[in-house]
């Protein structure tokens, strides 16, 4: 039987056995394929039948001016059809992670990355440093990413830590963690860059950590043959963490010109990797894109989809969430239509709900790993669901055309 | 049944060079003169217009995964030309998107076409990022796709390599790696080089051995070159040479072709192959001994990857080469990038300027190569997208190449210096209408295998593009009257006026498909992928947005 991929983390695991997870493979992904067959569309809350949901959507669609197309947590066939509704309502469109994904994306915009992909540092890694991290929203990182064995024989891996939260440290670390609160790691980074430089620092302790300390962090970098510098942005939680990230990449740069380093950025959850993959080749821009009369208008602060609906800016929402059903819709202060899995639950139920089939579930399609560089099929070992995203999107819009004749 | 009425036809398929003629077309193909009583439908009067078949570009960068993340670099390039959307009606509807250096997918299928392109090749697509390739070229419409598959810096093919293994071995895997891909050709990148650089090596030399499986680019050259003519695929080896934009280059590059032992072999963008080591400033152009050469030896061919001046962004697997060249990165930002044991993929947005003595030489080079290869049918118009120049700067290389007196006034303005050590002055070549067509349609579909494009004659599909007759040729390329994808009129006076999907073009070599055994053992063991998902199905190909799959056969006939 073909294996099949699991869409609900970034790692994109695609060695489950042909109907999901194998017991005892993955918590997660145990959890998350169980999803009921289908549930009854909602209007206001109450269960109506699908074709009524889907005019009711229409017609709070076809009267906002600038509505958000938000979430985007479906695979990338998914992702097209939102990415048409929003161009083809003048919207603005935004992924549901998109507050973690910028800490990235600023940084990758002002200065580019040296960066790698999965096999690249199961096979060749041999020292990395997780910073800020402990990749366990990833739960099979250390099973998927860290074997034993890789195609240039043993691995003897020196797997580190900086500044990852107290006492949550994977055993599987062989050294004992370096402290560093998160939101002084880029001065730990430039610290080391300066160091690597030559240069002095003009003071004994950064961020709590002795120089010497620094010294010997910077030799045992230096001595990686390929080293991987790991982060989730996700875990970056402060503000300007983007200059953080711009501070670990110039690092890693710098460190190349000694020996090979790369940047691991972890994420890619919720199929967001797929979601900024998508809007970059259809508008060349990665999300929080405005489609306005003289084209795709970007703007990476402002068009942030929660402070739009925070500021009154979005006059209503369309929230695609078809992976995982607690990730229910902002606040927001105008109609809302959610498109989600089955079994999505609200405290304040929304305009509208349409249950949408979970790809890679019920329904097949492709999607990005985190990397951003491996797109897999998508399999639907259990069929029979209700209509995707694309499907119902494009009835949504067939409901405009009929209201726009 | 559609008549095309006395237009003066370029199709050097068939040798005519400029014969007045009347083109039927039915159901999507050109078809012969159906005699005086054939029903005529629609008929259109070209008295004057210059015919010729749709062009197609062999290499260009429009959707190998590594534009997706040159896209993702340059917001502010895309700020300068932004595209909006237009509803067709009855033609269709014309998404928004963004243009100049990184274009989105949809407004580079709409600007091909709207320059008479109707086929387009990826060049480099790493088999690891195949399927988000699929993807992506699956938004550019209009235009027909395909794409090269890349090998030389993979790890399982160095294993096969340094182990000794047997070509048919190695055959195989090429083969297997074009079927799961969907490719329609193979190229290799800086062979070796990209995994060598993983090994933190900075440099490595047609001879010198890679430093951790021993074996030397001019082996991987050899292996490969030899796999895909046993295999028989159309379109030779796709080489983009050890060295690329080093002075003193061309002495690698003439060893490039020397290495293919009379096997063929495509050199691409050459004139980033092509620089000395003399005069002042250490930087030459060896173009005449690199044209040369390839005037000499019949197993070659090359496209040219013209540089023009202005803004763009370089992207290509060369992860080695670009990052030796991030110091020259316009605006300061890059991207390097190692792939999962196949590849790699840097990206480095670049202005080349005409006042700047090297790059007013790379300017010089790449037209004295045109200029100097005296073949037409093995010398390809390209600017190897977006590397030298975004391929809308087309329509003014032509002029340059077609109009003497334009490209002396264009060499009076740029680098003195470098004009004066140029022999392009010298050069009195004016390429002629019947030459375009060679270089834009005849010679790529031949080279490829494309046996029903390229051309005009009874069979062909009705890719067909209809230019006003105009001494300025710029203005000319640049917006044909009428554009034909298969029959259908797409573009009206350069502007798309019905919305069609494109086709992939992918080869179906035969090959023993046993080469699983081994290659599914090396995925379950040490990739963090499974061999079964590096295949991408012939229905996955329309999934992904194909309008449908063309196969193409292999086999040399004899």
């Amino acid at each position: 039987m073909t294996p099949s991929t699991c869409p609900f983390c970034g790692l994109l695991c695609d060695d489950l056995p042909g109907n999901g997870p194998a017991t005892g493979q993955c918590a997660l992904a145990e959890r998350l394929f169980q999803v009921p067959a289908t549930a009854p569309a909602l209007i206001d809350g109450v269960p109506s039948d699908t074709a009524s949901a889907v005019a009711r959507a229409a017609r709070l669609l076809a009267r906002a001016r600038r509505p958000l197309v938000g979430g985007l947590a479906c695979d990338v066939t998914g992702q097209r059809a939102a990415l048409d509704l929003a161009e083809r309502l003048g919207g603005v469109l935004d992924t549901m992670n998109s507050t973690a994904q910028f800490r990235n994306l600023l940084a990758y915009q002002d200065g580019g990355w040296m960066s790698t992909t999965l096999s690249e540092v199961r096979n060749r890694a041999d020292v990395i440093l997780l910073a800020g991290t402990t990749a366990s929203r990833f739960p099979r990182f250390r099973e998927r990413l860290l074997a034993g064995e890789s195609q240039f024989g043993p691995t003897a891996r020196r797997l580190l830590a900086l500044g990852m939260p107290e006492g949550a440290a994977p055993e599987w670390l062989t050294e004992p963690p370096i402290p560093c609160p998160p939101d002084r790691l880029g001065q730990v980074f430039s610290a080391l860059r300066t160091r690597l430089a030559g240069r002095p620092l003009g003071m004994s302790t950064v961020a709590g950590l002795p120089v010497a300390r620094l010294d010997a962090l910077l030799e045992t970098l230096l001595a990686a043959r390929y080293g991987v510098l790991a982060w989730n942005a996700a875990d970056l939680d402060f503000p300007q963490a983007d200059l953080t990230v711009r501070a670990l990449l110039d690092l890693v740069i710098d460190l190349n010109a000694r020996t090979r380093w790369a940047g691991l950025p972890l994420g890619g959850n919720d199929g967001d990797a797929s979601a900024v993959q998508t809007c970059a080749w259809r508008t060349g821009y990665p999300s929080r894109v405005a489609f306005e009369a003289t084209g795709p208008h970007y703007e990476p602060i402002r068009f942030a989809g929660e402070g739009l609906l925070a500021a009154g800016e979005a006059d209503a929402l369309v929230w695609i969430s078809a992976f995982d059903p607690a990730r229910t819709p902002p606040p927001a202060d105008c109609p809302v239509i959610v498109l989600g899995r089955a079994d999505m639950a609200f405290t304040t139920p929304p305009a509208v709900f349409l249950p949408v089939a979970v790809p890679g579930v019920q329904q097949a399609g492709f999607l990005h790993r985190m990397d951003g560089v491996v797109a897999l099929p998508l399999a639907a070992p259990a069929p029979g669901g209700p209509p995707g995203v694309a499907e119902t999107l494009t009835a949504i819009m067939k409901e405009l055309d009929h209201a726009a004749a | 049944m559609l008549r095309l009425k006395g237009g003066r036809l370029y199709d050097p398929a068939h040798g005519i060079d400029g014969v007045v003629g009347d083109l039927f077309v039915a159901d999507g193909r050109v078809v012969a003169n159906p005699g005086p009583d054939a029903v005529i439908d629609a008929e259109v009067d070209l008295a004057g217009k210059v015919v010729m078949a749709g062009a197609i570009d062999l290499h260009t960068h429009i959707g190998g995964g590594k534009l997706n993340i040159a896209r993702l670099l340059l917001p502010e390039d895309h700020r300068g030309d932004p595209v909006p959307a237009l509803d067709l009606g009855a033609g269709g509807y014309l998404h928004a998107g963004c243009g100049h250096a990184a274009p989105s997918t949809f407004t580079t299928g709409y600007r091909y076409a709207e320059m008479g392109y109707t086929a387009c090749f990826e060049p480099a697509m790493l088999p690891a990022n195949a399927r988000h390739a699929h993807l992506e070229m699956g938004d550019i419409p209009m235009v027909d796709k395909g794409a090269y598959a890349m090998l030389g810096s993979d790890d399982f093919f160095l294993r096969l390599l340094a182990a000794g293994a047997d070509q048919r071995l190695i055959n195989d895997y090429v083969g297997w790696t074009l079927d799961a891909s969907q490719a329609m050709a193979i190229k290799v990148v800086n062979p070796g080089g990209i995994s060598a650089f993983k090994f933190n090596a900075r440099h490595l030399d047609l001879d010198e051995a890679h430093p951790h499986y021993g074996v030397t680019p001019r082996r991987v050259i050899q292996a490969l070159a030899r796999a895909v003519h046993d295999l028989g695929v159309s379109h030779p080896l796709h080489v983009h040479a050890s060295n690329l934009g080093i002075p003193g280059n061309a002495d690698t590059t003439l060893a490039t072709m020397a290495a293919a032992e009379g096997l063929p072999i495509h050199l691409t963008h050459i004139q980033f192959h092509s620089y000395g080591t003399e005069g002042e400033r250490k930087f030459s152009s060896e173009a005449e001994r690199i044209a040369d050469a390839i005037n000499r030896l019949p197993n070659v061919s090359a496209d040219v990857g013209q540089i023009l001046f202005g803004q763009t962004v370089t992207a290509s697997g060369d992860t080695m080469g670009q990052h030796r060249n991030h110091r020259h990165a316009s605006p300061d930002k890059w991207v390097v990038m190692d792939i999962e044991c196949d590849a790699g993929c840097g990206v480095v947005p670049f202005k080349y300027k005409d006042k700047n003595f090297v790059n007013a030489l790379q300017w010089a080079i790449g037209l004295e190569l045109f200029l100097r290869v005296t073949d037409p049918w093995r010398i390809f118009l390209t600017t190897d997208h977006p590397n030298g120049a975004p391929f809308t700067s087309y329509p003014h290389l032509i002029r340059l190449l077609m109009d003497r007196d334009f490209r002396n006034r264009k060499l009076a303005e740029i680098n003195a210096e470098a004009a004066a050590h140029s022999q392009l002055k010298n050069l009195e070549r004016e390429y002629s209408l019947y030459e375009i067509a060679i270089m834009t349609r005849a010679a790529p579909a031949r080279s490829l295998g494309l046996a029903d494009r390229g051309h005009l004659g009874p069979g062909a599909a009705a890719d067909i593009v209809v230019y006003r007759d105009d001494a300025d040729r710029e203005a000319m390329f640049a917006r044909p009257e009428y554009v034909f994808k298969d029959g259908e009129l797409i573009v009206r006076d350069g502007r798309v006026v019905k919305v069609v999907n494109g086709a992939l073009h992918a080869v179906k070599p035969e090959y023993d498909k046993g080469i699983e055994k081994p290659l599914k053992d090396y995925y379950d063991r040490y990739m963090t992928v499974k061999m079964e998902h590096m295949k991408i199905g012939d229905d996955e190909v329309c999934a992904c947005g194909a309008n449908k799959l063309i196969p193409h056969r292999c086999g040399r006939t004899a």
